[in-house]
C-alpha cells in the first residue's frame, strides 16, 4: 500500500467532547481502488472520522486530509472529489429522482449536466426507468441510496464517505448497494464505510479497522481473515 | 450555479399551494386598495378643485361691503393632494386637509377623517403602505422562514454541505428564488401603479413612484436578508418562524408604537385646548403676559399722535382704525408665529427622536420616506399650513390697508370696498415641495434604511448555514 499515495488519510486524529475522548489519535490511509470497512460499537468513533473528513466536525488535535490537503482548511476543495451517503440519502420529496440528481450535481460540479447522462447514472445505480421520473417522497430507503450513488457517479467522486449506508436495507438492496460499491472502487475510488455488517466488511471490504473509544484497536486485509474469525476477532475486542 | 438554485427554490415556492394562495391574498389586497386608493383620491381631487373654484368664485362676488367684513367672510385654502397619496395617506387623516382663512386667527386644520372614524378604523383602513409595510414582509416571512432551517430539518441541507457549495452561494440562491416568486406578485402591481400615476401626474410622478419603489425595495431587501439569516441560525422551522413572527411584531407594531409614545414623552406637546389658551393668553397680554391689549393700542395711538403731531387720532391723514387693525393682525401674527413655531419644532423633535426606534424597526425609517415621496408627511403639511397663513397675512393687509388709505375718520367700519377690492388678491396657489426638499427632510430615514441593508447583507454573508459543526 506504501507505494500508492493515500487518498484519504487521517494522521492523529483526535476529537474531545467535554471530558470524553471520540477519537484518540487515529492514523488511517486508504488508497483508490480501497475499501476500508471501520468495524465498531455505536459511539466508537467511527462516524466522527467520516464527519472529520466532512469538515462537519473540526478535530481538537490530527489531520484529516483527502488527496493531499488538510480538509479543516480546504473545506471546500476537499469536498468537490467527495461523496457522502448516509444511512438515509437526504433528498427532496418534491422532487423527483432525476430532478433530485439534477440540482444535487449541478451544485456538486458547477454546470448542468446533460439529462440523458443524469438518466444513465441513474440507469447504473439501478433505478429503473419508471421509477427515475417519480417524486422521491415516494421512494424507499434502498431507491434513496441509488440516487446518491448516481450523484457520486455524476460528480466523478474519487472518494466515498459511507455511513453505515446499507443499515435497514433489506439483504437484496444490501447486495445490490454492495455490487455498485464494487463498481466505484474498479474505477479507483476510495472507499470508507462505518457499518455493523461484519459479512458485507468481509465480502466487499479490502481492509478492515476495528475501532474502540475513539481507538483503533485492530487491522487487517479483509482476504485474510474467514467469516467466523473476524466475528470472534470483533467481540473479543468488544469484550474486554 | 447560484440560479441553479433560485431556479429550484422558485419552482418549490410557486408549485406549493400555499404560496398561490398567500401570494394570491396579499397581491388582491394591494390591487385593492391601490385602485380604491386612487378612485378616492380623483374623486377628492375633483371635489377640492370644485370647492376651490367656488370658494374664489364666492370671494370675488361679494358684494360691495366694508373690508373688514369680507375678511371675516374669508375663504377655505384646500391642501393639493398629490396622486401618490393614494399609496400613502400618511398624515393627511389625523391633520385634515383644510383650513379656513379669516381675520384674526391662524385656524387649526379641518377635515380630518380620523376624527370621525372608530379606534377599528385604524386596523381597516387598509392603504396600498399599509399592505407593503405590514403584509408583505409577513408574505416575505411566511416563503422563507424554512429556506434554511427546513432543510436543516430534513436533512438535505447535510447533503447541500458535503456537496462543497458555499453558503454565500446557497444564500444568494435562495434570496433571489425568493424574490423571483415575490416579482411575480409584485411587478404586476407596479405596472398597474405605473399606468395610474402616469395618467395623473406624468414624469414627475413616475419619479417620485422610483423613488417609492427604491425605498420599498429596499425594505423587502431588508425584510429578505433577516429572514434567511434566521433561519440559517434556527435549529428548526417553527423556531425560526416563532422568532421571525416576534421581529415582525417588533418591526410594525411594538417599536413603531413605543418610539412614537417616547417621543411624545421625550418633547411633549400641549392639548389642542390647552394650546388655544395660551395663544388666547398671549394674544391678549403679548407673549410678554405684560402688555394687555389696551394699553398696546394706548401706546401705539400716543406715538401715531406725536409722530404726526396732532391732537387726536381722527386728524391722522390717514385712517386710525384701519392702521391699528393692521397692527392688531401684526402683533397676532407674532404670536402665531411664535407658538405654531414652537408646536411644529415639537413636532419635528418628536420625528427625529422616533428615528432612534428605527435602530428595532426599519419600518420606522421607511414609514417617513414613503410619506414624504407620497406628500403626506408632517413637512409637507407644515409646508402647505405655511403658505396657507402668509396668503392669509396678504389678504388681511389688504383689507386692512384699504381702510387705512380709503375709509375717512370715524367711517372705519361703515366704509364699504367694492368688487375690485376682492379682485385685486391673486387667488391662492400652492406649488408643493419637490422631491429634493422630501429628501432632505428625511436624508436621516434614507440613511437608517441604508445601514439596516448594508448590516442585513453583511449579515448573510457572514452566515455560516453550512459548517455543520
Amino acid at each position: 500500500m506504501a507505494t500508492i499515495s493515500p487518498l484519504l488519510s487521517a494522521e492523529g486524529l483526535t476529537k474531545r467532547y467535554g471530558d470524553t475522548l471520540a477519537l484518540d489519535a487515529l492514523d488511517l490511509a486508504i488508497a483508490p481502488g480501497e475499501v476500508y470497512c471501520l468495524l465498531g460499537a455505536n459511539g466508537a468513533g467511527k462516524s466522527t472520522t467520516i464527519n472529520c473528513f466532512l469538515d462537519f466536525v473540526r478535530p481538537d488535535g490530527g489531520v484529516a486530509r483527502i488527496g493531499g490537503q488538510v480538509v479543516a482548511q480546504h473545506p471546500l476543495e476537499t469536498k468537490k472529489r467527495l461523496a457522502y451517503i448516509p444511512e438515509t440519502v437526504m433528498l427532496y420529496g418534491n422532487l423527483s429522482g432525476l430532478e433530485n440528481l439534477e440540482y444535487f450535481a449541478t451544485l456538486a460540479t458547477g454546470a448542468r449536466p446533460a439529462t440523458e447522462e443524469l438518466v444513465a447514472h441513474l440507469i447504473t445505480a439501478g433505478l429503473r426507468d419508471e421509477q427515475i421520473h417519480q417524486r422521491v417522497a415516494g421512494y424507499s430507503k434502498g431507491m434513496r441510496q441509488k440516487v446518491g450513488i448516481a450523484i457520486a457517479l455524476a460528480k466523478r467522486a474519487d472518494v466515498l464517505l459511507l455511513d453505515e449506508p446499507t443499515s435497514g436495507l433489506d439483504p437484496k438492496a444490501s447486495n445490490e448497494f454492495h455490487r455498485l460499491l464494487g463498481l466505484l472502487r474498479a474505477r479507483g475510488a476510495a472507499v470508507l464505510m462505518a457499518t455493523h455488517d461484519l459479512f458485507r466488511a468481509k465480502e466487499s471490504g479490502t481492509r478492515i479497522g476495528i475501532m474502540k473509544a475513539g481507538r483503533k484497536v485492530a487491522e487487517l486485509r479483509a482476504d485474510e481473515i474467514g467469516h467466523a474469525d473476524l466475528e470472534q476477532l470483533y467481540l473479543t475486542h468488544m469484550h474486554d | 450555479m447560484i440560479r441553479e438554485i433560485a431556479r429550484k427554490e422558485f419552482r418549490d415556492l410557486t408549485r406549493d399551494g400555499r404560496f398561490r394562495l398567500s401570494a394570491g391574498i396579499v397581491g388582491s389586497l394591494l390591487l385593492v386598495a391601490s385602485l380604491a386608493g386612487f378612485t378616492a383620491w380623483r374623486e377628492q381631487a375633483a371635489q377640492r378643485d370644485a370647492a376651490q373654484d367656488s370658494m374664489q368664485a364666492l370671494w370675488f362676488g361679494q358684494p360691495a361691503k366694508n373690508p373688514h367684513s369680507a375678511a371675516h367672510y374669508g375663504l377655505w385654502a384646500f391642501k393639493p393632494q398629490l396622486p401618490l397619496s393614494f399609496v400613502d395617506r400618511g398624515v393627511d387623516p389625523y391633520v385634515g386637509t383644510a383650513s379656513w382663512l379669516e381675520a384674526h386667527r391662524q385656524n387649526e386644520f379641518r377635515f380630518r377623517p380620523a376624527m370621525d372614524a372608530t379606534a377599528a378604523q385604524r386596523f381597516g383602513d387598509w392603504t396600498a403602505a399599509a399592505v407593503l409595510q405590514h403584509l408583505v414582509p409577513l408574505l416575505i416571512i411566511v416563503l422563507a422562514f424554512g429556506a434554511f432551517a427546513g432543510e436543516r430539518e430534513r436533512g438535505t441541507l447535510r447533503q447541500l454541505a458535503s456537496l462543497g457549495v458555499p453558503t454565500r452561494t446557497l444564500m444568494t440562491g435562495k434570496a433571489l428564488g425568493v424574490a423571483a416568486a415575490l416579482a411575480l406578485l409584485l411587478v404586476p402591481v407596479a405596472v398597474v401603479g405605473s399606468a395610474l400615476v402616469l395618467s395623473a401626474m406624468g414624469a414627475d410622478g413616475l419619479l417620485r413612484l422610483g423613488a417609492m419603489a427604491l425605498v420599498y425595495l429596499a425594505y423587502f431587501a431588508v425584510a429578505l436578508g433577516a429572514t434567511l439569516v434566521v433561519s440559517a441560525t434556527a435549529r428548526t422551522a417553527r423556531a425560526a418562524l416563532v422568532v421571525l413572527l416576534a421581529l415582525w411584531a417588533v418591526n410594525g407594531i411594538v417599536a413603531p408604537r413605543l418610539a412614537a409614545d417616547l417621543a411624545r414623552m421625550a418633547h411633549p406637546t400641549p392639548t389642542a385646548r390647552g394650546f388655544a389658551a395660551e395663544v388666547q393668553q398671549a394674544l391678549a397680554n403679548g407673549i410678554d403676559g405684560h402688555s394687555p391689549a389696551g394699553a398696546r393700542a394706548k401706546a401705539l395711538e400716543d406715538s401715531l399722535r406725536k409722530a404726526y403731531n396732532v391732537a387726536t387720532v381722527e386728524a391722522l391723514p390717514f385712517n386710525f382704525n384701519g392702521f391699528a387693525m393692521q397692527r392688531g393682525e401684526e402683533h397676532a401674527n407674532e404670536v402665531f408665529d411664535h407658538y405654531f413655531d414652537r408646536l411644529w419644532s415639537r413636532y419635528a423633535a418628536q420625528d427625529r427622536s422616533q428615528l432612534v426606534g428605527a435602530v428595532a424597526s426599519p419600518l420606522i425609517a421607511v414609514r417617513f420616506l414613503s410619506m414624504g415621496i407620497a406628500g403626506t408627511d408632517v413637512a409637507q403639511h407644515n409646508a402647505f399650513a405655511s403658505s396657507a397663513e402668509a396668503y392669509r397675512r396678504v389678504l388681511n393687509k389688504r383689507m386692512n390697508d384699504d381702510i387705512a388709505e380709503h375709509a375717512k375718520a370715524g367711517e372705519a367700519f361703515s366704509y364699504q370696498a367694492d368688487e375690485s377690492l376682492w379682485r385685486s388678491l391673486e387667488p391662492f396657489r400652492y406649488e408643493a415641495p419637490g422631491l429634493g426638499s422630501v429628501w432632505r427632510t428625511h436624508a436621516l430615514s434614507a440613511v437608517v434604511l441604508g445601514l439596516w441593508l448594508v448590516g442585513i447583507v453583511v449579515l448573510t454573508r457572514r452566515s455560516t448555514a453550512l459548517a455543520v459543526h
